[in-house]
């Protein structure tokens, strides 16, 4: 059985990226606040004579359902069905050269030539901006893969879908920012 | 290729977010703080209210066997079902009561007009009725 400690050291590694991404979905601090401190409290009423292994798992799914009740309390039915609707998004017609955003955007944050033109922190703010615009299955895919660092299996588990969609919306999520950073000059 | 630089591109994307997560403003990261020590104490609450419940049911459990003994299953059985063969006799002597009390009124009434001078076609008649509803003189 976890310890006390064992959660809350798993807790203070998750609470900031938890926050985080409630914000990039909700777009209002307070709510995601209020969402983040719910999951926590949801997990550790249910789960935590769980092994720890299994926290990150439930957690995530937790936060997936604690932020679809707050759109649905919110009944703020455009942006429900905005987020949850667009897995097409707008670019799948035009010209646009992926490989060539994908080399634009490779190491963007590491070339000094950037800094020249927009600071970093001007930067990570423009990918946060960008990622909080992404279509929300998206958005959650790409987060769940590489930010908290499932695997393909873990997040099409959290997600309630294939693997086979969780990679085309990685593939989508990573190619739009990479677009989206490159509109905005964003290069090497 | 596409899935190397895909996984790269993203790899750096995520890096930048986690710088951005790190720097969180000091309020916000006050109150997860909060909300983190609110969730540990939810989770020591129920703990302990799961240690307590299952000390509840151990001492029940031991108590039953150890008044009941082997047989304390039958007992337990026999028990429950008495309430319902209770209840259930119960009803039956109240139906029997019941018509019993029916037949005897039927049989009184009978053994009335019969014993009466009065024939029994005069309760039919009319003005009979009449006479026995008016008070008496």
């Amino acid at each position: 059985m976890a310890t006390d400690q064992e959660l809350s050291d798993f807790l203070k590694s998750v609470e900031k990226r938890a926050f985080k991404r409630t914000v990039y979905a909700v777009r209002d601090e307070e709510a995601a606040l209020d969402i983040v401190q719910d999951s926590m409290i949801r997990l550790a009423e249910r789960y935590a004579d769980r092994p720890a292994a299994e926290w990150p798992m439930l957690f995530q799914r937790i936060m997936s359902n604690a932020t679809m009740d707050w759109f649905r309390r919110q009944k703020v039915r455009s942006a429900v069905v905005q987020n949850l609707s667009d897995f097409e998004g707008g670019d799948d017609g035009d010209e646009f050269d992926l490989l060539e955003s994908l080399q634009t955007a490779d190491g963007m944050l590491g070339a000094e030539s950037a800094a020249d033109l927009v600071s970093r922190e001007q930067i990570l703010l423009v990918i946060e901006a960008e990622i909080a615009e992404l279509p929300a299955r998206q958005r959650e895919a790409f987060l769940l893969r590489y930010w908290e660092e499932f695997d393909v299996a873990e997040t099409a588990e959290v997600m309630g879908c294939s693997e086979g969609s969780v990679k085309t919306h990685c593939s989508r999520a990573v190619h739009a920012l990479a677009k989206a950073l490159r509109a905005k000059g964003i290069t090497p | 290729m596409l899935e190397t630089l895909e996984a790269r591109v993203a790899a750096q994307l995520a890096a930048g977010l986690n710088e951005r997560a790190t720097g969180v403003p000091h309020d916000i990261a006050e109150r997860l703080r909060i909300g983190r020590q609110q969730a540990l104490l939810r989770a020591r609450q129920r703990r302990v209210a799961l240690a307590a419940a299952a000390g509840v049911v151990n001492a029940g459990g031991a108590g039953a066997v150890a008044s009941l003994g082997r047989t304390g299953g039958l007992w337990v059985a026999l028990a429950s079902w008495l309430p319902l063969a209770v209840l259930i006799a119960g009803l039956v002597l109240i139906q029997q009561w019941a018509t019993q009390e029916q037949v005897m009124a039927a049989a009184e009434i009978d053994a009335v007009l019969l014993a009466d001078d009065l024939p029994p076609a005069a309760w039919t008649d009319p003005g009979f009725r009449e006479y026995l509803k008016a008070p008496p003189p």
